[in-house]
C-alpha cells in the first residue's frame, strides 16, 4: 500500500498580494519521483518557496499535509528538521561561512531535533569527507565559502551533497539541471538516483525532458497559471518536447 | 576649588617620591582646569561620557586576595590551559599580580611602580603623547602607579606571546587606572594579547593607557579582546611611536561594556614605518562603542591601513573616527580606512567620520564606509537547512567579522580568542 508523504489540497497562495498558486491539488507518495514542468512564470519556483515557508509567501487557503502533519504550522527550520529539503535554482552565496561549518550546523540542528546525538567536529568531518568522496567532490570545496565562486556544476553538486548528508524524506529540486553541462548533469543525476529509496520522494521542477531521461519520474505534471493542468506518465515529457505547452494550456481553457 | 569628578584624595600605594608626586599633581590640576568634555568638543562629539563621570567611581581598590593564593586569577579565562606557551601577566581588580616571570632571553618584564623611579625610563614615560588632550589620560596620570613595563632587547625574536589578563571581577564602583610601557629595541619582535573580562555585571571604569615604542626594524602584533561587563566602561588610549622600518598591527575585538572607547595615536616617525589597525566589534543593545584613531604620517614612504567591521544591535551607537594627517615631507605615503557595518535593527546609530589632512603631493589615501542588513536570502538558505533563525543570524554576523579575524597571523591566538 502506498503512503502519502505530501498532500496538497486546494492550495491558494500569494506574494505581495499577487495570487501565484491557484487551487493546487497534489499528492506524492513514499518512493515516488514527480516532475513538474511548465512555462516560465507559471509559479513553479513559488510553489517550492511556499512549501519551504519562505517569508513573504502567504498561503491564503487550502491545506498541506506532510507526513500527516500540518506543514503550514511549522516555520522554515522545522520543516527542514522534519525532512523537507529545497534545492534552489540559484543557491545562495554566503561569504565568510565555510561549507563544512555550514553543514555541521545544519546536520547537528536536525540531529538535535530528532533527539540524536550531535556530532563533534572530528566525527562530522569524517562523515562529510566520506559523502563528498561518493559524489566526486574535491576536499578543497569543503573549506571554501558557501557557493562563493562555485561554478554552476559545483553549486548543484554541493546541493546534492547536502541531500546526501541530511537525508531528507522529501526533496524539491528546483531546476537542478540549470547551468549544468552534460557531464555535470550526469554526475548530479547519478547522485540523486543513488539517494532514492522506498521511503523518500522527490519533486523535480524542470523545463527540459533531458533531465527526465537521467532521473526517471513516476508522474509528470504540467503546471500553468498556478495549478496543475495535466498529469501523466513519462511519455508526457516527450509530447511536450515536441508540441510545447500551448496545446495543454489551450486544452484546459 | 571644586571637587573634580572621579578624583579623590587618597593615599596611593607607594611612598610618593617628589618627581612622581609632581606628575600626578600636574595631571590633577590640568583636569580641574579643562574639565570633562561635552558633546560640543569635536573629539568627543558622539560619545557621551556623562554616565561615566556621574558614576563617581572610587580609585580605592579593595583587593583582598594575596598574590600567592589569589583565586580570582584562576579559571577566569577559558584559554588558561596547561599547553599554553603564553607568558601570562595578570591584573586583578586593577592591581598587578607580580609572579615569577619565566622570561626568555632578551625579554624583561617589570612593574610600572619599579620603573617610575628609574631614570632610564624617563625619556619614554608620558613622552609619546600630550596627556592634557584627553581627560582620561589625565585621570590615568593622576593615579599613575599600576602597570607593566615590557622591554624587548635588540635582535630578540620572541615566539611566546605575552598575555596580559585584566580580570575585572568584583570591581563594582571602582575605577582602574593602568599605564603600560612597551619598548621594542632594534630588530626585535613581540606579540601581545590584552584580554579584558568580568564574570559578573558590575559597574566600573577600566582606564588603560599603553605607550609603545617601536625602534628600527621592530615588529609588534597587538591583540586586544574587550569583553568587559555589560555595565562596565572601557576607555583605552594607545600611543604608538614607530621608527624606521618598524611595523605595528592591532587586532581589536570589542564585545562588551556599556561605553567603550579604543583610541589610537599612531606616529609614523621615520621612513617605511607601517601601522595597521583592524577592528571587529559588536555594538550591544543600548551600548556605545567608539573607535578613534589618529595617524600622523611624518615621513616619506610610511603606510597605514584601518579596517573596521561592525555589528549593530538595537539602540546601539557606534562611532568610528579616523584621522590621517600627512605632513608636507611625507611623499609616497599611503593611508587607507574602511568601515563596514551590519545592522541588526532599524534603531541603531553609526557615526563614521573620516578626517584626511593631506599636506603633501604624491600620496595615496582612501576612505570608505558601507552598511547593510542581514541578507534575507542568506537567512532563508540557512534556515531551510534546519538551522534556527537565531543561530543563522549568529553565523552570518560572525561571517561578517571573520574578514577581520582572517587577517590574524597567529592561528593559535585566533582560535583561542577570536573565533
Amino acid at each position: 500500500m502506498t503512503t502519502p508523504l505530501l498532500k496538497i489540497k486546494n492550495l491558494y497562495a500569494s506574494v505581495d498580494n499577487k495570487e501565484i498558486i491557484k487551487g493546487l491539488n497534489l499528492t506524492i507518495n513514499e518512493g515516488e519521483v514527480h516532475a513538474i514542468m511548465g512555462p516560465n512564470g507559471a509559479g513553479k519556483s513559488s510553489l517550492s518557496y511556499v512549501l519551504s515557508g519562505k517569508d513573504g509567501y502567504e498561503v491564503t487557503s487550502g491545506e498541506i499535509l506532510f507526513k500527516g502533519k500540518n506543514l503550514l504550522e511549522l516555520n522554515t527550520e522545522d520543516r527542514a528538521r522534519n525532512g523537507l529539503f529545497l534545492s534552489l535554482q540559484y543557491p545562495t552565496e554566503i561569504p565568510g561561512v565555510t561549507v563544512s561549518n555550514f553543514l555541521k550546523h545544519s546536520l547537528n540542528a536536525i540531529r538535535k531535533y530528532k533527539n540524536q546525538e550531535e556530532l563533534d567536529t572530528l566525527q562530522f568531518m569524517k562523515h562529510l569527507k566520506t559523502e563528498a568522496q561518493k559524489l566526486n567532490i574535491n576536499q578543497d570545496m569543503l573549506k571554501r565559502f558557501v557557493n562563493v565562486g562555485f561554478s554552476g556544476g559545483e553549486k548543484k553538486r554541493f546541493e546534492t551533497l547536502q541531500m546526501a548528508l541530511l537525508k531528507p524524506d522529501f526533496s524539491i529540486l528546483d531546476e537542478i539541471d540549470s547551468g549544468l553541462d552534460i557531464d555535470a548533469l550526469k554526475i548530479v543525476s547519478e547522485g540523486v538516483n543513488s539517494l532514492r529509496t522506498q521511503k523518500n520522494a522527490f519533486l523535480l521542477i524542470t523545463h527540459y525532458q533531458r533531465l527526465l531521461s537521467h532521473i526517471t519520474p513516476d508522474v509528470i505534471h504540467i503546471f500553468a497559471d498556478g495549478h496543475i493542468v495535466k498529469t501523466g506518465d513519462k511519455s508526457l515529457a516527450l509530447e511536450l518536447e515536441e508540441h510545447g505547452y500551448t496545446n495543454f494550456i489551450k486544452e484546459e481553457k | 576649588m571644586n571637587k573634580i569628578p572621579l578624583i579623590e584624595d587618597i593615599e596611593l600605594f607607594l611612598d610618593d617620591k617628589p618627581s612622581v608626586y609632581a606628575i600626578r599633581e600636574n595631571a590633577k590640576q590640568l583636569l580641574a582646569e579643562k574639565k570633562y568634555p561635552t558633546s560640543k568638543k569635536e573629539s568627543w562629539k558622539y560619545t557621551n561620557i556623562t554616565p561615566i563621570i556621574n558614576s563617581n567611581f572610587s580609585p580605592k581598590i579593595h583587593c583582598d586576595c594575596n598574590n600567592d593564593s589569589c583565586t580570582c586569577t584562576k579559571n577566569h579565562c577559558s584559554c588558561d590551559n596547561e599547553k599554553s606557551t603564553f607568558i601570562d601577566i595578570k591584573f586583578c581588580k586593577g592591581r598587578l599580580h607580580i609572579e615569577e616571570y619565566n622570561t626568555p632571553k632578551g625579554l624583561t618584564i617589570k612593574s610600572l611602580a619599579e620603573v617610575l623611579y628609574e631614570d632610564e625610563y624617563k625619556k619614554y614615560l608620558l613622552k609619546s603623547f600630550d596627556i592634557s588632550k584627553n581627560p582620561f589620560t589625565l585621570l590615568n596620570t593622576a593615579y599613575l602607579e599600576q602597570g607593566i613595563c615590557i622591554i624587548v632587547e635588540k635582535n630578540t625574536v620572541l615566539t611566546s606571546p605575552l598575555n596580559i589578563i585584566y580580570n575585572q571581577n568584583n570591581c563594582d564602583n571602582t575605577q582602574i587606572n593602568i599605564h603600560n610601557l612597551v619598548i621594542l629595541e632594534n630588530n626585535s619582535n613581540l606579540e601581545i594579547i590584552e584580554h579584558f573580562s568580568s564574570n559578573n555585571s558590575n559597574s566600573y571604569l577600566s582606564n588603560i593607557v599603553n605607550e609603545i615604542y617601536l625602534k628600527e626594524n621592530s615588529h609588534l602584533n597587538h591583540y586586544k579582546i574587550q569583553k568587559e561587563s555589560s555595565k562596565g566602561f572601557h576607555i583605552a588610549y594607545n600611543s604608538i611611536k614607530l621608527y624606521k622600518n618598524s611595523s605595528y598591527k592591532q587586532f581589536y575585538y570589542s564585545n562588551g561594556a556599556q561605553i567603550s572607547r579604543n583610541e589610537n595615536l599612531i606616529n609614523l616617525e621615520d621612513e617605511n614605518a607601517n601601522a595597521e589597525i583592524y577592528s571587529a566589534y559588536r555594538a550591544k543593545t543600548n551600548s556605545t562603542t567608539d573607535i578613534t584613531t589618529n595617524i600622523n604620517h611624518k615621513s616619506a614612504h610610511t603606510t597605514s591601513n584601518q579596517i573596521a567591521k561592525a555589528i549593530l544591535e538595537t539602540n546601539s551607537t557606534a562611532n568610528f573616527v579616523g584621522k590621517i594627517h600627512i605632513s608636507p615631507l611625507s611623499i609616497k605615503t599611503s593611508g587607507n580606512q574602511l568601515h563596514k557595518a551590519l545592522y541588526l535593527s532599524d534603531n541603531a546609530t553609526l557615526n563614521c567620520k573620516p578626517e584626511l589632512e593631506i599636506y603633501a603631493d604624491d600620496v595615496k589615501c582612501s576612505h570608505g564606509a558601507t552598511c547593510g542588513q542581514i541578507d534575507k536570502d542568506q537567512l532563508f538558505y540557512l534556515t531551510s537547512r534546519g538551522i534556527s533563525k537565531e543561530d543563522a543570524i549568529n553565523i552570518l554576523t560572525s561571517a561578517h567579522l571573520d574578514e577581520i579575524f582572517a587577517l590574524i597571523p597567529n592561528q593559535q591566538i585566533k582560535e583561542l580568542y577570536f573565533i
